[in-house]
């Protein structure tokens, strides 16, 4: 038995050296043409930590899976579909967890981001999660002022470190990703 | 005139798989092109002028950059046998778009920008006829335009707006006509006029998105109007522009468009023209 929650231990310490961000499912809305899917799709192509892009042209949703061990920009990610001229209606980030305790309203640091949990329970994520971006410019501004009515935290309107944040979860940036599950 | 227009309009409603298309031939959107993108553009024009009953043409080369996602320039050329009997350079314009105005949603966005355009024109305001031949009608023009007729100016604001299958945009721009190079604008024009468009679009094929190899297929209807505005000169005039588009790869793109005059009182020496262009994108031109 003590040798088996070892064994466990081992395994979750090389996972949580492996925890990074492994895919993100961006729906890009505002495009109505082959060009401006194309544009999109070269746009986030340059990424320097994207290593293929599947595509669902009919939805205009980009699958990016991302290089192995390469620091992921969620923000760079949102900054290419703008410059190609359109908006992030959705952003579901696959990460991979490695028994990471989560809360509501908590920050957790993770793989170089501070997360920022939202109507979440509390529980522990483990294995390959999706988890859904939904600070400003990352979902529709209609669903943003939803969740904006939900929370008193003003770090939700800026996404940024502010007064109101728990300082437990030792913050990796002043920049904070509000996701949800 | 009202009859096309809702004839159009129920089509385009009732096509439920088309999807809308804002790439308009005759104006621009108010959408810009990526950031960071280069397009080359070759416009051919063939027109019947009035008084000399030839076939005139207007070539219109035309770089086109994304300068940040808001920002777009383009710059042109003008050459054309309109004032003489052969070809010949006439000048030069820019003309540079700005978005201040995005709202996106699923399948929908609303749109507005704003955009200015000068041109640098060297051609005289009546043509000159070659030695020995005689206009077959007087020259009775009092158009003018920033695209090789005349220098100037002109600024405006676009709205796109972006309906279930309906893709409509709407333009409104003032002009300011200036004199050209060599020759000073007559005292019977009009110097300024104010620009009107009213632009509808829409996707035929692909039925289903699954490649950008897919070839596109676009149809558009533009009503393209103007006023000149000044006491001398005054006239107004509508014209219609059904065109068809290509678009090969996702970055070609060829366009065919006729247009002609529905209504008007402004005396042109143009009223019908016929529009060819190939249109090529390069995506991301610094990595």
């Amino acid at each position: 038995m003590k040798i088996v929650s070892i064994i466990l231990l081992a395994l979750g310490i090389s996972f949580g050296a492996n925890a990074q961000f492994k895919k993100a499912s961006v729906h890009a809305t505002g495009l109505t043409c082959a060009m401006c899917s194309k544009a999109t799709y070269e746009a986030l192509e340059s990424l320097p930590f994207v290593e293929k892009i599947d595509t669902d042209l009919d939805n205009t949703t980009f699958i990016l899976t991302f290089k192995t061990g390469a620091p992921v920009s969620i923000d760079a990610i949102k900054g290419k579909v703008e410059d190609a001229g359109f908006s992030v209606g959705k952003l579901v980030m696959t990460a991979n967890f490695d028994a990471v305790s989560v809360q509501n309203d908590a920050h957790v640091a993770f793989a170089g981001s501070t997360l920022h949990f939202m109507d979440v329970k509390n529980q522990v994520l483990s294995g390959d999660k999706d988890i859904t971006v939904i600070d400003k410019d990352f979902i529709s501004s209609k669903q943003f002022k939803k969740f904006s009515t939900e929370t008193t935290m003003p770090c939700y309107k800026t996404g940024m470190m502010s007064d109101c944040c728990k300082t437990d979860g030792a913050a990796a940036s002043k920049r904070i990703y509000h996701v949800t599950i | 005139m009202k009859r096309i227009l809702i004839i159009a309009m129920i089509i385009m409603a009732g096509n439920g798989i088309a999807a809308a298309q804002e790439l308009y031939v005759n104006t621009e959107p108010a959408s810009n092109m990526p950031a960071n993108s280069l397009g080359i553009r070759l416009t051919n024009k063939f027109f019947n002028m009035k008084h000399s009953g030839d076939n005139g043409m207007r070539f219109e080369p035309e770089v086109m950059w994304g300068a940040n996602k808001r920002l777009m320039l383009h710059v042109l050329g003008y050459a054309s046998n309109m004032m003489q009997p052969s070809v010949k350079l006439e000048g030069g314009g820019v003309y540079a778009k700005y978005r201040f105005l995005s709202l996106d949603q699923q399948h929908a966005h609303f749109r507005m920008a704003a955009y200015v355009r000068g041109a640098v024109i060297n051609n005289p305001y009546y043509p000159e006829m070659p030695d020995g031949s005689h206009a077959m009608r007087p020259y009775d023009n009092k158009e003018l335009d920033l695209e090789g007729v005349t220098s100037g100016v002109n600024g405006g604001i676009i709205a796109t707006q972006l309906l279930h299958k309906l893709a409509l945009s709407t333009t409104l721009g003032y002009s300011r006509y200036m004199n050209n190079v060599k020759d000073e604008i007559p005292d019977d024009f009009s110097r300024s006029s104010v620009n009107y468009s009213l632009s509808a679009g829409y996707l035929v094929l692909p039925v289903k998105y699954k490649s950008f190899q897919q070839t596109n297929l676009n149809l558009y209807v533009e009503l393209l109007g103007k006023t000149n505005t000044d006491a001398v000169g005054r006239g107004s005039y509508l014209d219609i522009a059904p065109a068809v588009q290509f678009i090969f790869n996702s970055t070609t793109r060829l366009d065919l468009s006729y247009r002609t005059q529905l209504t008007g009182d402004m005396a042109r020496n143009t009223s019908n023209s016929f529009l060819i262009r190939v249109e090529h994108n390069i995506f991301n031109i610094k990595k």
